[in-house]
């Protein structure tokens, strides 16, 4: 998983930890893996020497030598003599769920390379188009510093989170299902009071997602990103738009599959994930600066004005995390964590004076156009004070 | 510049503690044009680096020059005015404690005490932690920077036991002439004033305030100063206003102890204690019509305000610093020589019982007015003095200014400035005492 060029530029999750990742190794290419060992920085095993392994592209496949190398700084140096059916190679953990670095676009006399820090385990070196596209490759010795898996309240919430997320998405494909008959029947009213309870469940997890170049894009993209063009509008808000401001469920049938389609595509690559403690706290800032940012302003929900309940989302996926998160955090530092709760309470009380039963388009919450700036800076207000208070969790937990 | 002109006659402080900015980051990777050294961890370079690095810098002028944060009086009041300012008006969020605000101010004191001795926030940064500071000013000669923080009205209501230490002169002002206020534009329980020459250092300041901030206080509102339209010492020459007239003449300058002492710092007249050596800070957003203006022929622009355009000389005769005559006949025979509506002999002492502020603004724009499509700009009006009612006296004077056709009152608030802090001190400490 690359950088994406058409990923959201303000988000990111990815990007920021490929930037951190980029910084620490000095890699030619770094392909950061939304979890993977790989990116076990340097700040735990900089003092080790660089392994240097060649990899030369034959029509046959890309066989490293040596195979097996010591954990730590490894450079891999690719060059392609003359496989015309063979341009890249790429490193992958073991199960080829995850590209952790690559060297792409070598035609024959070309080569090139990239550099990793490599945890002990087993590794998958793939080269598309040749005879044999995969090829084993070891990284041997004991894992240099702590880790954050030999922490039971880490791995713990590790593991909580990536049922957590399972689950949301696994209900993502449901609800989105159910949304779609309402669609597919032509129930215009039914289609709008399913479409923010269907939201939520994206709003939760939404910096997973993104971890996946151009599905987020494809799923939750706006009008205006990645490029204002119709074609590439496709997800959750050109169906709010069909729906708020053309008032019509013409064409909405076969967006909505599309959606469906994509969702499940991301709950496929969900069930393989991996995530790390740092990716659990940098996640959960995220979730609050888009509430902050696009759910304030209006601009996420804009056709349909159903801000409050995705905002609300937005804010139990990053507590989520900090729940998960509690009893290492209670330990490590619990005047942070008391502030974090402080802090959540307080965005919970602003959030509440909007509450309404059954509130707008049933969404529990007050029509978002109604929310006065003025209002809507107190609620913005809280919510910063929030992320600001989550932007310190990433540190404790990602040097653990 | 002279040391002894850094921050008004009372700051016997060393002012050039800590190096500068660019001495701490010369070498650092990151901005630099050097090897990145240690990962992140030299990000920002490496503390103790400095003295060499800043003897060899390529410093043009005074831009390294720090003005000390200590002293009698806080800085940033009697200094001679930078060139630009940022200026930021906080409230205090709902649900914090009394212990929460004192925590805060303790913090911004060390953060500008950092500040303004051209060091960062901080610098001991870790990768998976967001940096302490924001970053921008790196490289930034520190300009020198001042720090100055005030205390508004509405900070001394119920909510942090302090309306037994409410300075007794320090309410929102009454309903003045010719003003339009923008409620967005009004008020604030704190306020911080950053000046420097280097308008990121002085964003970078209340930024990096606002950020340490976070869920104690939330931004009001704001404005940056572009250029100074104010003289505070005689060191400087006189700059103009978007009027395109000399401002500042006959303002008080930091030179003049007695007048400084007489109209400017507060003592036990102000009620409180620990409010002793500060001054009241009024900021006035003043729209200038600045296209109207432009309209107007040079002799009524020079009526108007009672000066000449270019030299800046009263009408009444002389060069710039010529005291006017506000007795001598035009020489047309008809009415003064400074004409009776005349934005200067309005303002004047003489015309108000010796009335005198310490004048302290910049110019500002905001862009373009969305409604009129004309520039919306005009003068960030800043005084300080040791009571609010010279300002009032002042702004009442002018009401038949005839310089109102051309601007508009649209922002307004007011400040206690404590005093100024020794090493050691923080701010607060004698609030909360």
């Amino acid at each position: 998983m690359r950088l994406d060029g058409n990923r959201r530029p303000m988000r990111g999750r990815t990007s920021r930890l490929t930037a951190v990742i980029a910084l620490i190794t000095g890699a030619v290419v770094v392909a950061a893996g939304c979890s993977s060992s790989a990116s076990k920085s340097k700040t735990t095993a900089d003092s080790g020497k660089t392994a240097t392994v060649s990899i030369s592209l034959t029509p046959q496949g890309c066989a490293a030598k040596p195979a097996k190398v010591a954990t730590g700084d490894v450079q891999f140096n690719v060059t392609n003599k003359n496989a015309s059916a063979v341009s890249e190679a790429e490193l992958r953990t073991s199960n080829g769920s995850k590209i952790l670095g690559e060297q792409e676009n070598l035609t024959p006399g070309l080569s090139g390379g990239f550099e990793l820090t490599l945890a002990p385990g087993s590794y998958e070196l793939n080269c598309p188009g040749a005879s044999q596209e995969h090829w084993k490759f070891t990284v041997t010795g004991k894992s240099t510093g702590a880790s954050w898996q030999s922490n039971p309240q880490l791995a713990s919430a590790v593991k909580g989170y990536t049922t957590y997320i399972d689950e949301q998405t696994t209900d993502l494909v449901s609800s989105s299902q159910t949304f779609c008959q309402a669609v597919n029947a032509g129930n215009l009213n039914q289609a709008k009071i399913l479409y923010p309870k269907t939201r939520v469940y994206y709003e939760r997890i939404e910096p997973v997602a993104e971890i996946w170049g151009t599905l987020d894009t494809e799923i939750d993209g706006r009008w205006e990103n990645p490029v204002t063009v119709a074609s590439q509008f496709i997800g959750f808000h050109r169906l709010e738009q069909l729906m708020w401001s053309d008032n019509t469920l013409k064409g909405a049938p076969a967006l909505c599959s599309g959606l469906v389609k994509h969702e499940q595509q991301l709950l496929t690559l969900v069930k393989s994930a991996q995530y790390n403690p740092l990716e659990l706290a940098s996640g959960a800032t995220d979730l609050v600066n888009e509430a902050a940012t696009s759910k304030i302003s209006g601009e996420e929900e804009r056709y349909s004005n159903t801000d409050l309940p995705v905002f609300k989302a937005n804010v139990d996926g990053a507590m989520e995390v900090v729940t998960l998160l509690t009893p290492y955090l209670q330990k490590k530092d619990p005047s942070l964590l008391a502030q974090i709760k402080q802090r959540d309470a307080a965005v919970l009380t602003a959030l509440s004076k909007y509450q309404a039963s059954p509130g707008y388009d049933d969404t529990g919450y007050v029509e978002y156009s109604t929310v006065l700036d003025t209002q809507r800076r107190t609620l913005s207000s809280s919510v910063n004070a929030l992320a600001e208070t989550l932007s310190k969790v990433s540190t404790q937990v990602g040097t653990a | 510049m002279t040391d002894e002109l850094t921050n008004g006659q009372d700051n016997q402080d060393d002012p050039s503690a800590g190096p500068s900015r660019r001495g701490l980051l010369a070498g650092a990777g990151l901005f630099g044009a050097g090897a990145v050294a240690g990962g992140l961890g030299g990000y920002f370079g490496h503390s103790g680096g400095g003295s060499a690095a800043a003897n060899t810098s390529d410093v043009v002028g005074d831009s390294d020059q720090t003005v000390s944060f200590y002293g009698t009086h806080q800085a940033g009041i009697a200094t001679p005015a930078q060139d630009r300012l940022a200026f930021g008006t906080m409230n205090v969020v709902s649900g914090t404690s009394r212990s929460d605000l004192r925590d805060l101010l303790k913090d911004w004191t060390t953060a500008a005490a950092r500040m303004t001795a051209g060091q960062l926030v901080g610098q001991d940064n870790q990768p998976y932690a967001p940096p302490l500071d924001t970053g921008e000013a790196v490289g930034s000669p520190v300009s020198r920077l001042t720090i100055t923080v005030g205390y508004g009205p509405s900070l001394f209501d119920k909510r942090f036991g302090l309306a037994g230490k409410k300075p007794s002169a320090l309410t929102q002002l009454p309903p003045l002439p010719n003003e339009n206020l923008d409620p967005d534009y009004t008020d604030g329980d704190l306020c911080i004033q950053a000046c420097s020459d280097d308008p990121l250092v002085a964003f970078h300041a209340v930024r990096n305030l606002a950020r340490i901030g976070m869920g104690v206080v939330e931004h009001n509102w704001m404005e940056l100063g572009f250029g100074r339209t104010s003289t505070t010492s005689t060191a400087e020459a006189t700059p103009r206003n978007l009027l395109g007239f000399k401002d500042g003449t006959r303002n008080i300058k930091a030179e003049q102890t007695e007048l400084m002492n007489q109209y400017v710092w507060t003592g036990p007249e102000s009620g409180q204690a620990w409010f002793h050596g500060g001054s009241y800070l009024v900021a006035r957003k003043i729209r200038i019509f600045v296209e109207n203006w432009d309209r107007d022929y040079l002799q009524d622009q020079e009526h108007v305000i009672g000066r000449s355009k270019v030299a800046g000389a009263p009408l009444s005769g002389g060069t710039e610093f010529t005291e006017p005559n506000f007795a001598k006949k035009s020489s047309t025979g008809l009415g003064p020589a400074i004409p009776m509506d005349a934005h200067m002999r309005l303002a004047s002492h003489e015309h108000n019982g010796g009335t005198r502020i310490l004048r302290r603004g910049y110019s500002f724009t905001d862009g373009i007015d969305p409604q009129r499509g004309t520039l919306l700009g005009g003068l960030f009006f800043i005084a300080f003095m040791q009571n609010p009612s010279q300002f009032i006296k002042l702004q009442n004077s002018l009401a038949a200014d005839a310089l109102n056709e051309y601007i508009q009152h649209t922002g307004s608030a007011v400040f206690a400035c404590p005093p100024g802090l020794k090493k050691g001190q923080s701010w607060g400490d004698t609030l909360f005492a």
